[in-house]
């Protein structure tokens, strides 16, 4: 295994039109503002979330976290040419399927690194698997780019196709975060994820639940997850110790 | 449904020993185990090829002594230098550890074409198993095992691969970690014709040296899951593998029952027959046909092993 040294273990997922909740998120002390352009950002508030970007990267990147922006999917371009601005650690790329969706994006960050004055090759990109396609795929999506640092297990419900919220024993998701996991282990990336129950994840998972997915997650061979509430932050970070 | 046997090699339980070990053929005759694997020690400092291109035909006939099948076990990144010192007549096979990924086997397989030749073993014969301690070799296990016709058995170190996953290898969840990786061993291994040896959880963390009657139940989960046979911490386990990995009584007489009652309902133009308020057909009577073939299999490894018991030590 490739050691993974001080991994990144709370990303905390901010709405990008919010500069107000972006900036409050410093007292919680996630290891990572992950400013979002997906689902956290109503669709009409989206180009405001935008043009905020470059300010709000700026003013974020001076304190101790790191700052990532989770670009869509579908208007990946334009959000990462929002998102590239002094102060940007990395790109969070959800659902990405294909090698060539991945070394596209990476090589729209070298130009815009050049363009702009960033420390050439710097920005990281983080995978987040949300299909079929994609977790089959993993590890040739993990080495489109040297740019990738993290692997994780996004969102499924939609991408999967699953239909009602699942119950009971998920035993698919476990599937898919070995799957995940094993990719990343194996190229030396961080692997991002929890064992979140059904019923019990995104905004609504309590502070013990949330613990409790870290927890196990961290036993599986995870080093962080993404998390969205500032109690779920401290729960993460004790959850991966 | 093919009809080749199955499984494909009657090895349901194996040891390590080393070749250190002064009681090594003593230890091996009185384990009734049907594989044993050699491991050795590279000392620093010594000429450790010319030491054990001298003890290895003795200590594989030592192995051999009470019918076991006999492995050495080899380090896939430095295999060419290994294999060299250790493959002699008398072994069936090695375990190659590390294996990342297909390359490793091609490379494997080409020194032992080489060996067979210089060494009077028959060209292709030795097996070559995989022992998987890393991601790479799980991910890449498909591609591993179409590497090289000499492949037999996937067997999964499961305390390296926790660590080399970052997983704790205690079973504290109340699922099992390794589930899914252990079902993508078996179902690749049975897709080349191959076979995949493990233990059920939590045993297979714990390596715990449990009563009789949980072993007994641990080895029959893992049967059922897949695994053919199981490397055994303990010497304590070789029994029970030995009894738990092939068709038990039971099913035996029952099997027996269904060819019966079915070959009686065939005649009578019948194709499913009921047998205690089940139906048996076609699928049901070939199972029973294999199950038989796997029993009587079983028997017959063990009349060989009793037989080299009988034999006086040379």
């Amino acid at each position: 295994m490739t050691q993974i040294t001080n991994p990144k273990r709370s990303w905390m997922i901010l709405p990008a039109h919010d500069p107000e909740a972006v900036m409050r998120c410093q007292e919680f002390k996630p290891d990572v503002a992950v400013l979002d352009l997906e689902y956290s950002v109503p669709p009409k508030s989206r180009e405001l979330a935008r043009s905020g970007l470059a300010a709000l990267v700026g003013k974020v990147g001076e304190s101790q976290a790191g700052v990532f922006v989770r670009v869509k999917r579908d208007t990946r371009w334009a959000d990462v040419r929002a998102a590239m601005y002094r102060g940007i650690k990395g790109i969070v790329f959800p659902g990405p399927e294909e090698f060539g969706e991945v070394t596209e994006l990476g090589e729209l960050i070298t130009a815009l690194e050049k363009e702009r004055g960033l420390e050439p090759g710097a920005t990281e990109l983080v995978l987040m698997l949300e299909s079929a396609r994609g977790f089959w795929n993993a590890a040739s999506l993990a080495k489109a780019s040297l740019r990738v640092t993290a692997l994780g297990v996004g969102r499924i419900d939609l991408t999967m196709q699953l239909g009602p919220v699942p119950q009971g024993e998920f035993r698919l998701y476990r599937f898919l975060m070995t799957r995940a996991l094993i990719a990343a282990r194996m190229l030396g990336k961080q692997p991002l994820g929890a064992y979140w129950r059904p019923g019990s994840r995104g905004g609504v998972a309590s502070k013990e639940s949330t613990a409790k997915a870290a927890r196990e997650g961290r036993l599986m061979g995870f080093t962080g997850c993404f998390c969205a509430t500032p109690e779920q932050v401290a729960a993460v970070n004790e959850g991966f110790g | 449904m093919n009809e080749k046997p199955m499984p494909k090699y009657i090895r349901r339980s194996l040891i390590s020993l080393s070749l250190d070990d002064p009681q090594l053929g003593e230890k091996a005759y009185a384990s009734w185990a049907d594989a044993i694997i050699l491991d050795f020690v590279r000392k620093p400092g010594t000429d450790w090829q010319k030491e054990l291109l001298a003890r290895m035909p003795a200590a594989i006939g030592e192995a051999a002594r009470g019918g076991a099948e006999v492995f050495v076990r080899v380090n896939s990144d430095t295999a060419a230098a290994e294999l060299e010192a250790t493959v002699f007549s008398g072994i069936a096979g090695v375990v190659l550890k590390g294996v990342n990924g297909a390359e490793d086997i091609a490379k494997a397989s080409e020194r032992l074409d080489a060996l067979e030749e210089s060494r009077g073993i028959a060209a292709g014969s030795l097996e070559i198993d995989v022992e998987v301690n890393t991601a790479a070799g799980v991910w890449n296990s498909l591609e591993i095992a179409r590497a090289s016709r000499r492949i037999g058995t996937f067997t999964a170190n499961e305390h390296e691969l926790c660590r080399d996953l970052g997983m704790l290898p205690e079973p504290v969840l109340e699922f099992e970690p390794l589930e899914y990786i252990k079902s993508q061993l078996i179902t690749v291994a049975t897709s080349v014709g191959g076979q995949a040896h493990g233990m059920s959880y939590p045993l297979s963390l714990t390596q715990k040296n449990v009563g009789e009657e949980d072993l007994r139940k641990a080895v029959r989960r893992a049967r059922d899951t897949g695994f053919k046979g199981a490397v055994c911490p303990h010497a304590s386990w070789i029994k029970v593998c030995n009894e738990g990995f092939r068709p038990s009584a039971e099913e035996i007489a029952y099997y027996r029952k269904v060819i019966e009652v079915f070959a009686e309902g065939l005649k009578r133009g019948m194709a499913s027959v009921p047998i205690d308020g089940k139906m048996i057909d076609v699928p049901v009577d070939l199972r029973a046909k294999l199950y038989l073939e796997w029993a009587n299999r079983a028997q017959a490894r063990d009349e060989e092993k009793a037989k080299a018991h009988a034999r006086p030590a040379s």
